[in-house]
């Protein structure tokens, strides 16, 4: 006897585990969990395999009047990036570098022609061609292949012998020292302007792709991308080098759509060209020197590490704009790089009409990359996604205007038709930054804030600037986030200099999910909520009045204050205007925010000025911010994030501790979310995330939602088709055509996310059976019934499992089968009730199989025992 | 042998068409070749145009628009720093300050993209609801917007909305800032309806794309997502601005539904913006400079009833020239290919949108004009891209100049012909098929009768109380709140009455349904073993034999 128990408690003991893993899941095929891709801060330096890191030594030398060489002291240069092959078109790469020149007169904006008047730069600038003098010239790198956006970064012309210091420099041939060099013959006709004696002119002629030749003289002798105002900026960068000779820049490539005339793609190599500019080698000069030789000797006018916000001019012989002299070019660190090939697409003829699915921006990076995915398989229906806020979205799902709808929480049902939500992606939102560190230092890289940080800015609490001191009750707020003691006790060093877009966080203006999520975390927050409520936080800062006691969470966050400043400013006097809703100036979707941060370009709409075309006094947007002062915040989706390379800030969850989103972190959050019923979405409870010191407040789940009665079946089948893709091959992380990209964490069949993978094949199959009884309203009998089913499914002795015993399996009507013995006594009133639904316990649902496998075993133990258990007798 | 050698000619025969296969897979797909095109220009339309760039995106097209203002979007086409432009009105020569406002030389041609209503969306409280049924004549707004209407309890607004009259408030007008089509939509509106209240306050006649203000309450902003701000705010309460339709769909904020010629007061949905431009008189000269630019007299006069009279065209303006610097054959087919897109199946989510499809003689005659683009570079492929093709159920391919739209379209509610009413329906809410018919008809009944339907619904099941709440979108309290009437009130709840709530599941039950289910399972599943065991206990005494 005491054998058998022992016996059995150790199948037990095996048991357990093995029930555990199976309970929540289906037959779990162990794939393994992947890697964790997916990390918000893009910084990852880490040297793959397909990274690029060379050292050179640089030196700068004079030939004196003698015939005898100076040379400068060298710089042993390295330079590194992180990735070169099979990029995209607009991919950023980190290159970084150590062991220059420092640099000195640090532009406010470092790109294309605004980046010219600076010391000791790098020069970053991508180019055709291969760095390999043995290939024939039409394939080989040259300044000729290389792009700019602008003139001025690849000719001089008509320069006077003060600015030509490129006809000393000592690698030069005697050609290009000549007064007009660059071409021959010399495109005079072309560019009548360049050759105007005695002026000194060298053209840098730009060879596009197709073997076309721009002299770069003038405007019109340009290759057509290359247009003033172009709608992106520019990629090439004249990079800062800092005290301690490092530097790195976030470099955009381009592939042939983006510059047809640069032409990079799949087939044509390109590398991307760091020059790390020391100054001009000078040949021997004339006695006395010429203006034009001491201008090659030139070694700079601002000290290093200093700062040059009035672009005031610079030294040429140590700027960047003469990239391409030999003394310069020779000193190139060549990168090769290859682009992949270009996703198949989708055919502007295809004949079938695409079928929309309406709702939340969250999706959108996915439903970019799932798109093709579907009018390429003619077995698939022709998937479209379209953006709008969540509401709409539902109610047009409702109304039967789109098949779909893609939500992040749970809505009211207005019409009558049962809707199921399918788990379709993991994602969520951050608080995107573009901050830099003060003193020329670079971009800040780990930003925290919690939920009085943040109910602060929503609340409008920050007074943006002496304008707002007028406010009534908060006149002594800090102007901005910089400037609040709460703030820089958390994130310390950084700039004190306020800015009116330092007073609010760029958000949404229309209603959305992700508003909601973001004020339930602010409302758990019990200091956050103290503060609204009206109590100053511990330096004495109060809530902006007009929001005092706002309710929260709420799906849209209003413009509550009425405050008007009173001015002197006749634009102002004329223009009567909120001033703080001029600054948080919400707009409508999360891409605009995300772009807005990439262009550091607060929405802030404050500005008031005269405009003489109309004649009229006129509010606008302010300014782009320039580099080494940007301070701006937004509400991003994480899939902007990480496609664009914006960094996310860590949200406080446990006091002290602060979670940023990662893999790790999205992963932890699903860890906590609840199904409370079946169709309906998963709820992540703030109360638990703060309690969690690993979960990210900001994940959210998108769900796909359809009606569960009522849908055309051909719209019902394609939903379903739609919702068991997306949570299959729609999950393997990757940029390809159908796979899910950065910023998401897959959904799996095992793990974590295997609930939501559960739930999605629930729901499809219910949307695709188009029958499903309404899940509201059962009454009690139902749930009774629902209890009972779970025991009364019969369970042989023998261990044999029949399947409608199972709670949850939501087959059998309970509405019909309910209660036979009541005999139907009330028939004159048509009362119709409300079908019930099978109530399930996920405790008694967890326990089954656990519960059937010992069953199994006890029979097996039983078995055993009865066969061997006399044999064994036997042999004592 | 023989056996062999047909193996042989198999494998190599298979290896031949798998081959082939890879062969042809990248071929079908990269068969046109594509390079980003940038634009700029209206917000009016910006909605539903960054749409469609998101769609074709999946084709392989990268179009970047960034808006800026109709006015911003002419001027950076003729510059040569775009490579396209959308823009309400065309090139008007020279604007309304006397500066040039001309292409620069550059060859172009219009085309329309899409149609829509310019709206008049306004924040009003009473106590502390949101009106949303308000109704204005034309006059009305004129008057509004030339500071000669300032208070919403002015006698004229309150005939407007048959003798409701509304709280004593001073009216903000919200204006755009910056040069606007939608400004210049609206001012050519007065100009061509009300010159008597227009033409004094603007101090000339004609449009213009940059509000005049003298003084007073009058706000301007930058943008329609800034007018829409600005009128949403709390501050807003008394404000009332002008943006397309789309803009107060998609925030879920009222439109003044504005009275027509036939005496009806009605709001600009895609059905009533599409019956209003069958009047629209479009420039039908090919070898005119203004091919297919719009003359909307006959839209403003309108005598439809369902007709919103302030609906209008937008325009995009495509390079057309064969030496044009910014254009190659992959731009021009990015450019012909993203039309082709827009005025087909693009046309389909207009109405969702907030917009209005192009009828289908519109889309043929842009169809003329892609075609220049092929005239200036004949690599250009535009095979198969026509209007046969194009999947878009609104399109008659029988008669092109029949707007299936028009013919569907709703008539209005009585209660919203002049001196009846006010219906107290909500308006601004995102409509879709059926619904805007269903939305008159529910808000027409304003008293028991369809209360008594709700009170069905809570013993019906939901089905029932769900064809009274079909109109979905509108929102009976507020809805109701205008009437200031009780009655309405409680026939707004009833409607809404929802049935009796029958909870399916505690969490007390649950948690103890839950154990009970343990149990019963545990002793399904132990007790046979306990029983076994108790067998074998007693087996020897039955057996007896064994010691």
């Amino acid at each position: 006897m005491k054998r058998a128990l022992a016996l059995v408690a150790g199948f037990l003991a095996l048991a357990l585990p093995a029930a555990a893993l199976a309970s929540p899941a289906p037959p779990a095929t162990n794939s393994g969990t992947a890697p964790a891709r997916y990390a918000a801060v893009p910084h990852i330096a880490a040297k793959k395999s397909d990274g690029f890191s060379d050292t050179k030594t640089l030196t700068r030398q004079f030939v004196n009047t003698d015939g005898s060489t100076y040379s400068f002291p060298s710089h042993t240069v390295t330079v590194s990036a992180d990735k070169t092959k099979d990029l995209r078109g607009r991919q950023r790469i980190l290159i970084s570098w150590k062991g220059a020149q420092p640099s000195g007169g640090r532009a406010s904006n470092p790109y294309g022609e605004n980046g010219l008047n600076q010391e000791y730069p790098v020069v970053i600038v991508q180019c055709r061609g291969t760095d390999d003098s043995s290939l024939p010239l039409k394939q080989r790198v040259r300044p000729e292949t290389c792009w700019t956006g602008s003139i001025a970064q690849r000719s001089q012309v008509a320069r006077a012998d003060g600015e030509a210091s490129w006809i000393h420099d000592l690698d030069a041939t005697p050609a290009e020292k000549e007064r007009v060099s660059g071409m021959d013959p010399f495109p005079t006709a072309a560019c009548p302007n360049a050759d105007v004696p005695p002026y000194f002119t060298k053209l840098t002629p730009f060879v596009s792709a197709k073997g076309k030749t721009f002299a770069a003289c003038d405007v019109n002798n340009m290759p057509p991308e290359a247009a003033v105002g172009a709608a992106f900026p520019p990629a090439e960068v004249a990079a800062f080098t800092d005290l301690d000779g490092t530097g790195s820049v976030q470099f955009e490539v381009r592939s042939d759509v983006e510059n047809e005339s640069l032409g990079c793609n799949h087939d044509t190599p390109c590398t991307i060209e760091v020059i790390p500019i020391a100054g001009l080698s000078c040949d021997q000069p004339s006695s006395p020197m010429s203006i034009s030789d001491k201008a090659c000797r030139k070694g700079g006018r601002f000290p290093a590490g200093s700062s040059n916000f009035a672009n005031d001019g610079v030294d040429q012989a140590v700027s960047p704009s003469l990239w391409w002299s030999p003394s310069n070019w020779k000193n190139r660190f060549s990168i090769p790089i290859t682009f992949g090939l270009p996703p198949d697409t989708c055919d502007v003829l295809d004949p079938r009409a695409p079928t929309g699915f309406y709702g939340s921006e969250l999706l959108a990076q996915a439903a970019l990359q799932w798109a093709p995915a579907y009018c390429l398989n003619k077995q698939r229906f022709k998937f479209q996604f379209n953006n709008m806020s969540d509401e709409a979205g539902w109610n047009l799902m409702e109304a039967g205007g789109g098949v779909a709808a893609e939500v992040s929480s749970e809505h009211e049902q207005r019409g009558a038709n049962p809707v199921g939500y399918a788990p379709t992606a993991v994602t969520g939102f951050s608080i995107g930054y573009q901050i830099d560190k003060p003193d020329n230092a670079g971009e800040l890289t780990d930003l925290k804030l919690n939920g009085r940080l943040l109910a602060k800015l929503l609340t409008q609490s920050y007074l943006g600037s002496d304008l707002g001191r007028g406010h009534p009750g908060i006149g002594d707020n800090p102007l901005g986030i910089m400037n609040d003691p709460e703030f820089i006790e958390l994130n310390p060093g950084l700039t004190q200099i306020s800015q009116e877009a330092g007073a609010t966080v760029l958000s949404l203006s229309n209603s959305s999910d992700v508003i909601e999520q973001l004020t339930e975390y602010i409302a758990q927050d019990k200091d956050a909520m103290d503060f609204i409520n009206g109590k100053a936080d511990p330096w004495g800062m109060k809530v902006n009045p007009s929001f005092k006691g706002i309710s929260v969470p709420r799906p849209d966050w209003p413009l509550l204050d009425t405050y008007v400043p009173e001015t002197d400013s006749d634009c102002r006097k004329k223009n009567p205007a909120v001033y703080f809703n001029q600054i948080a100036a919400p707009v409508t979707t999360l891409r605009k925010i995300a772009e807005a941060l990439l262009d550091a370009w607060p929405n802030v709409q404050t500005r008031c000025d005269y405009d003489p075309a109309s004649g009229l006094y006129k509010l606008g947007r302010i300014d782009r911010q320039g580099y080494g002062t940007r301070f701006m915040l937004g509400i991003v989706s994480l899939g902007d994030a990480a496609r664009y390379g914006l960094r996310s800030a860590e949200l406080e969850t446990k006091p002290g501790v602060y979670v940023g989103p990662t893999t790790k972190s999205l992963a932890a959050a699903v860890a906590l979310s609840k199904q409370t019923k079946q169709y309906s979405p998963f709820v992540l409870d703030q109360a638990d995330v703060r309690k969690s010191a690993t979960a990210y407040p900001g994940t959210m789940v998108v769900y796909t939602a359809a009606r569960l009665q009522n849908l055309d079946q051909e719209d019902a089948d394609k939903v379903a088709q739609f919702i068991r893709i997306s949570t299959s091959e729609g999950q393997k992380p990757g940029s390809g055509n159908g796979q899910l990209p950065d910023g998401f964490l897959p959904i799996e069949k095992t793990g974590v996310t295997a609930k939501l993978y559960d739930a999605a094949q629930e729901s499809a199959d219910a949307i695709e059976a188009q029958e499903e009884p309404p899940s509201d309203g059962g009454d009690g009998t139902g749930g009774d019934d629902g209890g009972v089913g779970g025991t009364g499914g019969g369970i042989g002795p023998g261990g044999g499992v029949t399947a409608p015993g199972v709670p949850g399996n939501g087959e059998p009507p309970a509405g019909d089968g309910a209660s036979p013995s009541a005999t139907p006594s009330n028939v004159t009133t048509a009362v119709q009730m409300p079908a019930t639904s099978p109530v399930s316990s996920s405790l008694a649902g967890g326990l089954l199989p656990l519960l059937l496998l010992l069953g199994a075993i006890g029979c097996l133990v039983t078995l055993a025992l009865k066969v061997a258990g006399p044999a064994v007798r036997r042999r004592r | 042998m023989i056996a062999r050698a047909s193996r042989t000619l198999r494998a190599v025969v298979t290896f031949l068409m798998a081959l082939g296969c890879i062969a042809a897979l990248p071929g079908a797909a990269s068969a046109t070749v594509y390079a980003q095109i940038e634009g700029t220009g209206s917000t009016w339309s910006e909605l539903i145009v960054q749409q469609w760039i998101a769609d074709v995106d999946a084709n392989g097209m990268k179009v970047v628009y960034t808006g800026g203002g109709s006015t911003k979007g002419r001027k950076d086409f003729a510059q040569g720093s775009t490579d396209f432009a959308i823009s309400e009105i065309p090139y008007q020569g020279v604007d309304e300050q006397g500066q040039a406002d001309t292409s620069n030389g550059r060859d172009f041609a219009y085309l329309p993209i899409v149609a829509g209503g310019t709206a008049f969306t306004y924040q009003l409280k009473i106590g502390n609801e949101l009106v949303r049924n308000l109704r204005l004549s034309g006059e009305t707004i004129a008057k509004i917007f030339t500071d000669k209407i300032t208070n919403w309890n002015d006698p004229a607004i309150t005939k407007d909305n048959n003798g409701r009259k509304f709280p004593s408030l001073p009216i903000k007008p919200v204006v755009r800032s910056d040069g606007s089509g939608t400004t210049a939509q609206f001012t050519t509106w007065m100009d061509h309806e009300y010159p008597s209240i227009w033409r004094p306050y603007f101090g000339q006649s004609g449009l213009t794309s940059y509000y005049p203000k003298h003084g007073g309450l009058m706000i301007s902003q930058a943008g329609s997502d800034q007018v829409m701000n600005t009128i949403k705010g709390y501050a807003g309460n008394g404000t009332i601005g002008y943006v397309e339709y789309s803009y107060p769909v998609n925030a879920d904020y009222p439109v003044v539904k504005v009275l027509n010629k036939a005496g009806y007061f009605v709001e600009p949905t895609q059905y009533n913006t599409a019956v209003a431009l069958t009047k629209a008189k479009i420039n039908q000269d090919k070898n005119s400079q203004m091919y297919l630019t719009q003359i909307l007299d006959g839209v403003y006069t309108n005598p439809d009833p369902r007709a919103y009279p302030i609906s209008s065209y937008s325009y995009m303006i495509i390079p057309t020239g064969k030496d044009d610097p910014r254009m190659t054959t992959a731009k021009r087919q990015t450019l012909a290919d993203f039309l082709y897109y827009s005025l087909c199946s693009g046309q389909t989510k207009a109405g969702p949108y907030g917009y209005s499809p192009l009828p289908l003689n519109l889309v043929q005659a842009g169809f003329d004009q892609i075609a220049k683009l092929k005239k200036a570079d004949s690599a250009v492929d535009l095979t198969d891209r026509d209007v046969r093709s194009c999947n878009n159920p609104t399109f008659d391919g029988k008669n092109l100049n029949h707007n299936v739209l028009a013919d569907i379209a709703p008539q209005p509610a009585a209660c919203d012909k002049i001196g009846e009413g006010p219906c107290g329906t909500a308006t601004g809410t995102s409509t879709d098929g059926g619904g805007e018919g269903d939305g008159t008809t529910g808000g027409s009944g304003t008293t028991g009768t369809t209360g008594g339907t709700g009170g069905t619904g809570g013993t019906g099941g939901t089905a029932d109380g769900g064809t009274g709440s079909a109109p979905g979108a509108i929102d009976p309290a507020t809805g109701a709140v205008v009437g200031g009437d009780p009655g309405t009130t409680t026939s707004g709840d009833a409607i809404y009455a929802s049935p009796t709530e029958l909870v399916a599941e505690r969490t007390g039950d649950k948690s103890a349904f839950g154990w009970l289910a343990v149990l019963e399972l545990l002793a399904l599943i132990l007790l046979p073993g306990f029983f076994v065991i108790a067998l074998r206990r007693r087996r020897p005494s039955g057996h007896g034999g064994r010691p």
